[in-house]
This record gives C-alpha cells, sequence and structure tokens, in this order.
C-alpha cells in the first residue's frame, strides 16, 4: 500500500520537523523548515491535491523562508556551543499527551483514497464533479468551486490576505510599504 | 531609506554578487511568466489566483535579494504594492456586486453579456486574487526588511 518513495517521504517529513523543533541555529533551522515545507508539497501531490502542493511551495518553502530569513538577519547569533536544544521535558510531555489526544481521532477517517469515503460518496461532490464543466465551463474542478460555486468564501480569503496587509501597516504606523 | 545599499549596518547585509545578480537577471522573466501562467491557467490546469500571485510576488523578492531591497523598493515606488493591493480587492468586489446589479446572485458570472461569461469571469476574479496576493507578499517582504525603526512615516 505504502511504497518506499512515499515512505523515504514520510520519514524525511519527520527528520525536518525534529531538526526544525531542535536546531540550536536559527539558520539551520530555517532551512530544516524550508525543506519540510517543500516535502508537505511532495506529500500534497502524492495525495492528488496539486492545487495545495503549489501553494505550500510556494509560500511555506519560498515566501516564508525569505521573510525568516529577512527577520533573522536582525538578530545576533547565540553563542552555540551545542548543536541541539537541550529538549523541556514537561514541554514534551504537554506536548506528546496533545498529540496522544488530538491522534485518538484518526481512527474516526477513512483510508486515504478509500472509495467508500464520504468525501468521494457525497452528493455535493459528485454534483460539481458532473456539472462544474458545463455549468462554469472551467476544466478544473477545484477552480470552479473556488471562484464560481464557492466564490463569496474565495472572496473572503482575498480579503483576509489584504486585512493581513492593512493590519501590519496598522501596527506599524505606516501608510505605505516601507 | 535613501542610504546607500552597500553595508550598511542596520539593513538586512547586502552584498553584491554577480553571480546572484546574473542568475535573477535571467532567471525573472521566466518566474514572472510562470506565475502569470499559473494566475491564468488555473482554471483549467492547478493553480489559480493565491499560487500565480505569490509566484509573481517571489519576482519582487529576487530582485530585492539580488540588487539590494533599498535599490528595489526605490524602483518599485512605496505606493504601489498598495495600489495593486487595492485595485484586486475593489476589481473582485465589484465583479461580484456587479452580477447582483445585473440582476444575478453573487458572482453568478453569466449575467455578464459576454461570450463564455463564466469562463472569462472566473478568470478575471482569479487575477484580482493574484494582485492582491502579490502586492501583499511584496509589501510584507518590504516592511519586514525595513523592521520597526521609523522611516520617514508620520508618528502618531
Amino acid at each position: 500500500m505504502t511504497t518506499p518513495l512515499e515512505l523515504g517521504l514520510l520519514v524525511f517529513i519527520l527528520t525536518c520537523a525534529v531538526a526544525t523543533a531542535l536546531l540550536r541555529d536559527v539558520l539551520g533551522s530555517i532551512i530544516a523548515f524550508s525543506a519540510y515545507s517543500l516535502a508537505i508539497a511532495v506529500a500534497w501531490v502524492f495525495l492528488r491535491a496539486p492545487d495545495v502542493g503549489l501553494t505550500e511551495a510556494a509560500v511555506g518553502a519560498g515566501v516564508m523562508t525569505v521573510l525568516f530569513l529577512l527577520t533573522i538577519a536582525k538578530t545576533v547569533r547565540p553563542s552555540s556551543d551545542r548543536t541541539l536544544e537541550r529538549v523541556d521535558l514537561p514541554a514534551l510531555a504537554v506536548s506528546v499527551a496533545l498529540v496522544a489526544v488530538l491522534a485518538t481521532t484518526l481512527f474516526a477517517l477513512p483510508a486515504a483514497g478509500a472509495a467508500d469515503s464520504a468525501v468521494a460518496t457525497d452528493d455535493v461532490t459528485a454534483y460539481y464533479l458532473d456539472n462544474a464543466y458545463e455549468e462554469t465551463q472551467v476544466k478544473n474542478a477545484v477552480t470552479a468551486v473556488l471562484a464560481a460555486y464557492r466564490g463569496f468564501d474565495t472572496l473572503g480569503e482575498a480579503v483576509v490576505v489584504y486585512a493581513a496587509g492593512v493590519g501590519l501597516l496598522v501596527v506599524l504606523d505606516r501608510e505605505v510599504f516601507a | 531609506m535613501s542610504d546607500d545599499p552597500v553595508g550598511t549596518e542596520e539593513r538586512a547585509p547586502y552584498v553584491e554578487s554577480p553571480i546572484i545578480m546574473t542568475t535573477v537577471r535571467i532567471i525573472t522573466p521566466f518566474v514572472f511568466t510562470f506565475g502569470l501562467f499559473v494566475m491564468f491557467h488555473g482554471a483549467d490546469s492547478s493553480g489559480g489566483g493565491f499560487q500565480g500571485g505569490v509566484i509573481v510576488g517571489t519576482v519582487v523578492l529576487m530582485l530585492g535579494i539580488g540588487f539590494g531591497i533599498e535599490t528595489t523598493r526605490d524602483w518599485i515606488g512605496p505606493t504601489l504594492p498598495v495600489v495593486l493591493v487595492g485595485i484586486g480587492v475593489f476589481a473582485f468586489l465589484a465583479t461580484g456586486i456587479g452580477s447582483v446589479l445585473l440582476g444575478g446572485g453573487f458572482l453568478e458570472y453569466d449575467v455578464y453579456p459576454i461570450k463564455k461569461a463564466f469562463k472569462y469571469g472566473i478568470e478575471f476574479v482569479e487575477l484580482a486574487i493574484g494582485l492582491i496576493v502579490a502586492g501583499v507578499v511584496t509589501g510584507l517582504f518590504f516592511v519586514v526588511a525595513a523592521g520597526t525603526r521609523d522611516t520617514g512615516g508620520d508618528a502618531a
């Protein structure tokens, strides 16, 4: 079911995530985070969600890395005698407990790609797949849902991005991005 | 704002590198075209306004890294990102409200009297989203690079 390639990808994602959390050098941490985002983007493509993968690769691996690098350019490097951060055991215990509680919901999910999952058998999904091309004349059903059937939601998303930019300007007391 | 891009202490450190400058100069047109492709072709393949907008915004980030952030900001001008974001939001809103005024639902494109109204309406909205995202990405880059120091903004 899981090919060695997928297994390797998952191991790589986990390694990058742990490295991001544990590396003491912030620059190394950011590079590990960038690799993690890129691997997650590949994972989305494995899960047949290329639109999400494209977003993750562009935003997570590309823009966020540049913004993080710009931010740490204004900080000083700690004198790094160790490579890895010391693990805070109580915090680790809380994190593991939280993940364990959340992981109980995993058993309620259908298997990835299962034919009888609600995603595949739902009437709304069937309607979109049957009628998206006739009604909207676009071949990508994801775009049809985003910009036509759920256009109002997408307006909300676009305005959230706009509001984030405006909010940053207000916080920094500027009127232009400079 | 107008200090020299090389060797400034408090700015993001900029090192003039012919390799980076040449690379940026060569690949920038392709990345820009790819961003526009993702934006316009989102209707028929993967992609769309959000992804394409980020890629177009990345062009500015690359220019900033290659030629210095201050230089790039002076070249683009401080108001252009704000104007782009404003135009994007306004175009999206106008498309939606316009279809309501013409007697349809919100973003019901086929009330517009053009051929293949849905297809071109969706393309137009994707373009508007791309403007918003590209403008905000560019603006975030400039703002984060400038930091919290007051550079000419009117202090309240």
